[in-house]
This record gives structure tokens, sequence and C-alpha cells, in this order.
């Protein structure tokens, strides 16, 4: 007989499973008893399904068949992307709805939209028309400086923006079956998400070195709910599945979220902004399959052409500063 | 006896996808030294496999992978050798004909005589949980929970000779169905109903079967791996594995 395996697994991406929290709320479907639907299970499994992988920004249908040709685990359909929305400035707000449902109609991958900030009239309107998760985004104006959307009340998932460990269990409490870094969209820097990445991790290290009178005091000092802060303490870490978003542009960049401890990465501008999408949306991907392998990301960052022009992120940023969109 | 079940996640075998949540149902199992697994991204780590678990995930996204990382042949070969299971989009990626693939089709690594729909039940909002009664498991008195997700839908279980037969493991129950035509197919729907299946005892209803194994392939729609309950990775080792390797 044998050693009982375990093969050390590297970090990141998708290499620790995620448990999720128990389910907070469940819709039952009418007439019949025995099967649920939306429940929580179902809301934090789809995300499961989608790590490792990457999930694009996309304008119209053909973007949108770009993207899943190039391997994207799924589209993230919006008027502008994150680039534009600080070129162009003014209020940015939930696409039109026949935008969306062309590229509902044009793919087979799931497709995302985004919500402003407490709108949860646009959540309505996307769960309506068959979206299949939302994203209640700072890349958009925010509709509520006060309140986020009570997420629980809807059957369609939402992933949420964090810039630490308080801000993340906050959003799963509201009811945000996926959390993803916020990054700075727009700018292809990815130096805030990697400030988030690396606070939500070291957070949950600290917590999970902590005893129970210590969580309490650590709950009330990141403003976070204590059975969330406890249960991510036993698991270390966040109870639903964690993507990097906001500024990344090349594999490289994929690959340093990913092995930092993301579980799958969203690209907004990253990909449409470049010079050769189709090419640089497949090297992510790889990249995200293969981001612990320097070899084979050394063969997939080559001849990419231009990558998008990267912003400096300081007090003169054009569009402002998404990130501290949010509460 | 070392027996390696490879968990194929992701965009190959651990390529994209839920594998992590496979390697650790399967991992509940390993106390008894039997059953090592790895996560397989390469050739050389499909190579070390005696049978392979394809996750669920997307499977547009997992068949490029496979290709771009030179495992879609070596994956075919190895279905003509070994056990696989596939779970959600890994039973796509086995199926030998899907329906409502994106437009120009996709490419499936074969191995089960049977035709299947992607998304069969719709947009996410349509996904759902359910109880199944699976007399082959352990325990077959509690009720296994089902996660379906966006998952796939059983269109015709075919026979051809070639092929070992087809058993059902797992169906819907009765009244669970009736939700289940798909809302998006774009096939009309006389198409979904005047489905036959070619089982013995004829007259089932392919759409409501759920789990099937043929020889040592194990086929699931639903998520086992997002469940605490692990017979069903017991049930795949007990049955499909474990039986090979002791026989070879």
């Amino acid at each position: 007989m044998t050693s009982p395996a375990s093969t050390p697994v590297p970090q990141g991406a998708g290499s620790a499973s995620t448990p999720s929290v128990p389910p907070t709320r469940s819709v039952q479907r009418d007439g019949a008893a025995s099967s649920s639907l939306g429940t929580f299970g179902v809301k934090s499994g789809l995300a499961q399904m989608l790590k490792g992988g990457v999930i694009m920004d996309v304008v119209n249908a053909e973007q949108a068949r770009i993207a899943e040709e190039a391997g994207a685990c799924a589209v993230m359909a919006l008027e502008r992307v994150p680039a534009d929305i600080r070129a162009t400035g003014g209020v940015a707000r939930m696409s039109d709805p026949s935008m969306i449902k062309e590229i509902v109609e044009a793919v087979t991958i799931p497709v995302m939209a985004k919500v402003r900030i407490g709108h949860f009239v646009e959540a309505q309107i996307l769960q309506a028309i068959g979206v299949d998760y939302i994203d209640e985004s700072e890349v958009l104006t925010p509709a509520d400086e006060e309140h986020h959307i009570n997420k629980h009340n809807f059957k369609i998932p939402f992933v949420c923006g964090a810039r630490n460990l308080g801000e993340a269990l906050r959003r799963i409490s509201e009811g945000a079956a996926f959390i993803r870094t916020k990054g700075e969209a727009g700018t292809g820097n990815v130096v805030e998400a990697v400030r988030h990445e690396r606070a939500v991790q070291s957070e949950i290290r600290k917590a999970s070195a902590m005893s129970e009178d210590e969580l309490y005091a650590f709950a009330k000092e990141i403003q976070a709910p204590l059975h969330l802060l406890k249960e991510t303490a036993r698991l270390k870490r966040l109870p639903v599945v964690n993507f990097a978003a906001g500024g990344i542009a090349t594999p490289a960049d994929a690959a340093l979220m990913m092995q930092l401890g993301c579980d799958g990465v969203f690209v907004g501008s990253g990909i449409f902004k470049s010079g050769d999408a189709a090419k640089r949306a497949r090297a992510i991907v790889q990249a995200v399959t293969h981001y612990n392998n320097p070899k084979i990301l050394a063969e997939v960052s080559e001849n990419l052409g231009e990558a998008m022009v990267g912003l400096t992120i300081d007090d003169q940023l054009k569009g402002g500063h998404l990130a501290s969109r949010g509460w | 006896m070392v027996y390696t079940v490879v968990i194929v996640y992701d965009s190959h075998p651990a390529l994209q996808g839920a594998f992590a949540e496979h390697q650790k149902s399967q991992e509940r199992l390993e106390s008894n030294g039997e059953v090592k697994v790895v996560q397989v991204r390469t050739k050389e780590d499909l190579d070390k496999c005696d049978a392979l678990v394809i996750p669920g995930g997307e499977s547009t996204t997992i068949a490029l992978l496979a290709r771009l990382s030179g495992l879609l042949d070596p994956l075919k070969e190895f279905i003509k050798a070994k056990p696989v299971w596939g779970t959600c989009a890994g039973a796509i990626l086995l199926s030998k004909v899907v329906t409502g693939a994106k437009k120009g089709g996709q490419e499936l690594l074969g191995g089960m005589s049977v035709t299947i729909a992607r998304n069969g039940w719709g947009s996410q909002v349509e996904s759902f949980e359910a109880p199944l009664e699976v007399p082959g498991l352990k325990n077959p008195e509690d009720p296994f929970s089902g996660v379906f997700i966006r998952a796939p839908v059983l269109l015709s279980l075919d026979q051809p000779p070639e092929y070992p037969p087809i058993q059902v493991i797992a169906r819907l129950p009765e009244n669970v169905v009736p939700h289940a035509i798909p809302s998006d197919a774009t096939e009309p729907l006389e198409t979904w109903f005047g489905i036959n299946s070619n089982l013995e005892g004829g007259g089932e209803d392919p759409k409501r079967v759920v789990a099937i194994r043929q020889g040592r392939h194990l086929l699931t729609t639903f998520h086992p791996e997002l469940t605490r309950d692990n017979r069903f990775h017991e049930y795949f080792v007990r049955e499909c594995v474990i039986p090979g390797l002791l026989s070879t």
C-alpha cells in the first residue's frame, strides 16, 4: 500500500478548494417543492466553475465571439470599457438591454453585466433579461452613496469589488457570491489590484492566527460580520471565489495575480484596447492556466503586439480613482 | 498499490473550472491509501494517471486549453484506455454529439455514445438544486443533493454495438422535469419532446437522466464536487477505477 497522497499543489488559482458559505436564503421554485432555484449553492457554484479562467470585457457581439474563441470562461457585456469611461467622462450606467441580449445570443459561455452600486432596479432588469451574473461595479457611477444592493433578494448571483478583507466580507454578507479586487480599472496599471489582493491575503493570514477573543476585536476593526470573519479564519481563504480585476494588461500581470492567490482574472480594457486582441486574449487565458510555469508564460508572452497604453495612478488620473467608490 | 486518479479541471485536466473541489472530494477518499490525486495541465501530468476526472467549468475553454497544451490527442487516447468521469462541462466533453454549441461548433473528446445539449435549462437564474435517489451509492436511502449549474441535458442515449451498455445511475424526480424544458433551445420544442431512448426498457425520457455509466466511464450533468457528500467519488473509484486496475 502506500503513502496517502498529497502532491503539493501550487498556491493560487484554483489550487485551494472553495467551500461556500452556507445558503443564507433559498427561493423555492413554484410548483416543484423538491427543487430550489437561486440558492447560495448555485450562485457561488457558478463562480467555482469560472475558476482558473479569464472573464473579458466586451462591447458588442463580435468582441464576445473573439473572447469565446480565445477561451474566455465568461464575458462582461458593457457599452464602454473602463478606459473609454475614463476618457469620455459623464455618468456611466447599465448598458442597453438590447445590446446585452445580442451578446447573450452570440455566445454559449456565461454573460455578465454591470449595474451601478446600489441601483437595485438596474439589477432587476438584468435578472429579467436572463444575464448569468451581475457585477455591482465601481466602474459605473454609483447610484447610492450609502447602501449596496441587497443581493439576497435576487436569484441571479452578484460579483462585487473589494480593496480589503472587511470590504469583501461586507459584500458577502449582503449576498455577493463572488469577490474580485477593485484594482484601478481602465489604467492598464496592475499596482492597485496587487495592493488589494495583498491586503486581503495579509488580513486573512492575520485572522487565521487569532484567538476567538481577538477575532471579535478584529471584526470590529475591519467592520466585518463576525460569523464571516470566523469562517474565513477557519478556511484560511475567502469563503467565496476571489478573482483579480482592475488594470491587468499582460499575461504576466494575470499570472502575477494568480500567484498572489487569486482564483482567476477579469480583463477589462486590456484586451480590446491592445494591438492584437485575439492573440492577447488567448495568451492571457493560457497564462492563467499555466501561471506557475515561467517557460510557458515566456512562450505565450511573445509577439503580442502593442499593449494598451498604461496610466500612472496619481491625483491627476483622468476619470478619478474608481476604487474609492463603494463602502 | 497506488492508484492515481487524475482530476482534470480547468482548461485541461486542471485547465479551468472547479478542479480543486474535485481534488478535495477525492482526497477525502485517500485515507485508505489507495487513491492519489494530481492536477493535470500537461501530458506529463496525464501520463501519471490511471483515471481522470474532467471537472465542471466551461467546456469551450477546457477544450481550447487542451488543444493549446497539446493534450487533446493524449486525452482522446486516455479515454479509449482508462476510466474517465466527466461532470457538467466534463460530461459535455465526453459526449459523442453536442447541441447548442458555440458558433462553428466545439471540440469534444468523445467516449460515451450520448447526445447532450449545452445549457439545457437556460441561463444561470434557472440553475437549481434537487435531491436525487441514487440506488448505486452507499447509503442509498439518503438522497444525493444534485447541484445543477447551467447544466447540460442528455437528449439521447444511443447504444451502438461497439460501445458498452449504458447504465442509468440517477434520474431527476418527476416533478422537476417539466421545468427542465430548455427555455433557450434553438431547436423547436418538438425536437426536444420527440427524442427516443434506445435503452433497454425503452420509453425512458433521457432529459430526466442526470448520471450514467458506460463501461468504465461515468457522466454526471450535476456537480457532486460542490457538496460535502463524496459518495459519487467513492462510487467512481469503487466501480470504475479499481476493477480495471485489479484485472491488469
